[in-house]
């Protein structure tokens, strides 16, 4: 009798132990992915030990863009930013001077560079005029949403306060690179033991301060703005020969904030935080006795950034144009500083993104502005190289359409990546296989079930109303839900 | 896991441990009484069938704690609904060895 009941408590037991053990297991898994230290590009300390995807078995010699003809250094009009600029300055006027220029003038009464410009891209024109309406209708529907993103706005606003007027930091060179990188470089240098010992103490020193990735490229002309530079201003200039070395460094947007785009992220803060970092490492190099130049966001540059993060080994161009790279996704942001300190570039890596983006295509579905290249394969020469191409203009239409208090981006590119996911094991189980598979079967199956499993409204619905219900890709945290805190 | 305490945590996998353990001793038992001989192969048929499960269920319950509800249920449905097919294959060859054996 004794040795039936055993046996039957044993059965029983083992019965509750498999069904209790099914339900750790749903509980481990619930908190591997709710907990906050999973947040993509968030180390549990500042060295980010626990944050690193194994580069080495992915490092190859050459860098992953495809070269077609030649190399050609990008212009200041083909920066959105100085573009939209030059433009403003002459279509809205300024105190008592008068608008140089109207939309009923013509292209061809354009100053020379903006003429040449919106000659050679039909179209581009009638797209900013359209963006600066969106920008007044935006401006105006304000009231309606401002209680609702009330803390987002004040958070980007606070994020931003770094970035802008006469406290900005770091501050813009005031004069020729040869003058202002060598500003402050301490007289005292000492030779570091090799580049690699150089190299290895500049990324621990970029951790310290704050950085998630670091890398070292060497600085090659093609990425070197050409008619515009810092400090001096609009003309043609040869790279000075001390931008030597880069030292690329990249930070993720927070984390919920980046995931409830459009209206609850902005860039400004992962842009703050590369000020800070990319300032204090201009610093550090020049008090090492070397020159160096900060490039930071959001338009402080006279570098572009992702090719040079491509050489520095950190990750590789997405159909979005954004650098994905493996621990951050498209949820990187990056800044650079130039130096004449002897380092050891780092080597590329290929972790199969151009072949993954060629299936995925997700962003261009979910892009608001229609502004993503929907092609199989990156064929459109930019500059000597291919890619996927990118509508700037259509992008700031849509910069200048979603509900913030002014235009303040999208980012949804950024927030629907693939790539762009938490760092808990089931994502990092998916970002080590699939790297692996020659197949590419990985990567198929892992596409369907993003597709199939995870919701995309779609990109009209990201937008206010009338043209879509300003939804947000993932949810907004509570701390940023206004009603949560504010009577309203 | 148990972000706000550091004893938590290791006493959660001790105890889970500790139940994989009491399963397992437990279908040790029901196969001899079910007359069910098992091997190492049909041993780990069995237990990849129940890692596999748990990795499913922890997945989907992963994705539901990032506050993807939907990916997490069809992460645990599809798969899930293969593993149960799995698991009734599974068993059905096991038992049908037990009747073969008893016919024999």
């Amino acid at each position: 009798m004794n040795k039936i009941d055993r046996r039957k408590f044993i059965k029983s037991a083992g019965l509750a132990g498999g069904a209790l053990s099914l339900a750790g297991a749903a509980g481990a898994g619930y908190s591997a992915g709710a907990d906050k230290d999973s947040y993509t590009g968030y180390g549990r300390t500042n060295y980010g030990e626990d944050q690193f995807f194994n580069r080495k078995p992915f490092i190859v010699d050459n860098p992953t863009y495809v070269k077609k003809g030649e190399p050609v250094r990008i212009t200041a009009v083909e920066d959105i930013f100085k573009r939209n600029g030059m433009l403003s300055r002459l279509m809205f006027s300024r105190g008592d001077i008068e608008p140089a220029w109207k939309p009923a003038d013509g292209i061809d009464a354009l100053p020379g560079q903006l003429r040449d410009y919106y000659k050679a891209n039909p179209g581009a024109l009638e797209e900013f005029i359209k963006a600066m309406e969106k920008g007044r209708a935006q401006r105006a529907n304000w009231e309606k949403y401002r209680d609702k993103y009330f803390i987002a706005d004040a958070w980007s606003t606070a994020h931003s306060s770094p970035i802008r007027g006469r406290g900005a930091f770091p501050a813009e060179p005031r004069d020729r690179p040869e003058k202002s990188d060598f500003r402050g470089v301490n007289k005292v240098k000492l030779e570091p033991k090799s580049p690699s010992h150089a190299s290895e103490l500049i990324k621990k020193i970029c951790y310290s301060f704050g950085a998630s990735l670091a890398g070292i490229a060497k600085v090659k002309k093609e990425w070197v703005y050409q008619g515009s530079l810092r400090g001096v201003g609009r003309e043609d200039y040869e790279v000075p020969s001390h931008w030597k070395y880069a030292i690329v460094i990249a930070v993720p947007h927070e984390w919920d904030s980046m995931y409830a785009n459009p209206t609850y992220g902005t860039s400004y803060d992962a842009y703050s935080k590369l000020r800070f970092i990319a300032g204090k490492m201009e610093v550090f190099v020049k008090e090492l006795g070397y020159s160096s130049r900060p490039h930071v966001p959001p338009t402080s540059y006279d570098l572009v950034m992702p090719p040079l993060a491509i050489d520095a080994g950190l990750g590789e161009q997405g159909r979005n144009g954004i650098l994905i790279t493996p621990e951050l996704g498209a949820n990187t942001r990056l800044a650079a500083v130039t130096t004449d300190m002897p380092l050891e570039p780092d080597k590329p890596i290929d972790i199969g993104v151009s072949r993954f983006c060629e299936k995925c295509k997700i962003c261009a579905e979910e892009c608001p502005g229609g502004a993503i290249d929907f092609s199989d394969k990156a064929e459109t020469v930019v500059r000597g190289y291919k890619r996927w191409k990118i509508d700037q203009n259509k992008c700031f239409t849509i910069w200048n359409s979603v509900a913030t208090s002014h235009a303040r981006g999208c980012r949804v590119c950024l927030s629907v990546c693939p790539y762009s996911r938490k760092n808990n094991w089931v994502h990092s189980f998916a970002r080590e296989v699939d790297p692996r598979d020659p197949t590419g079967l990985v990567a198929s199956g892992l596409l369907a079930m993003q597709k199939k499993f995870f919701n995309y409204p779609g990109g009209q619905e990201y937008l206010p109303p009338p043209d879509g219900n300003n939804r947000t890709f993932g949810e907004a945290p509570e701390w940023m839900k206004t009603d949560e805190w504010f009577k309203i | 896991m148990f972000s706000n305490s550091n004893i938590l945590g290791p006493l959660f996998w001790i105890i889970m441990g500790v139940l994989y353990m009491v399963f397992i001793t437990g279908l040790v038992v029901w196969l001899k009484d079910l007359n069910i001989k098992m091997n190492w192969w049909k041993w780990s048929l069995v237990l990849l069938w129940f890692i596999l499960l748990s990795i499913i269920i922890a997945g989907g319950f992963t994705l539901i704690g990032e506050n993807e509800m939907r990916a997490g249920l069809l992460f645990i449905a599809v798969p899930g609904a293969v593993m149960i097919v799995a698991g009734v294959a599974l068993s059905r060859f096991l038992f049908r060895n037990r009747h073969e054996k008893q016919n024999n």
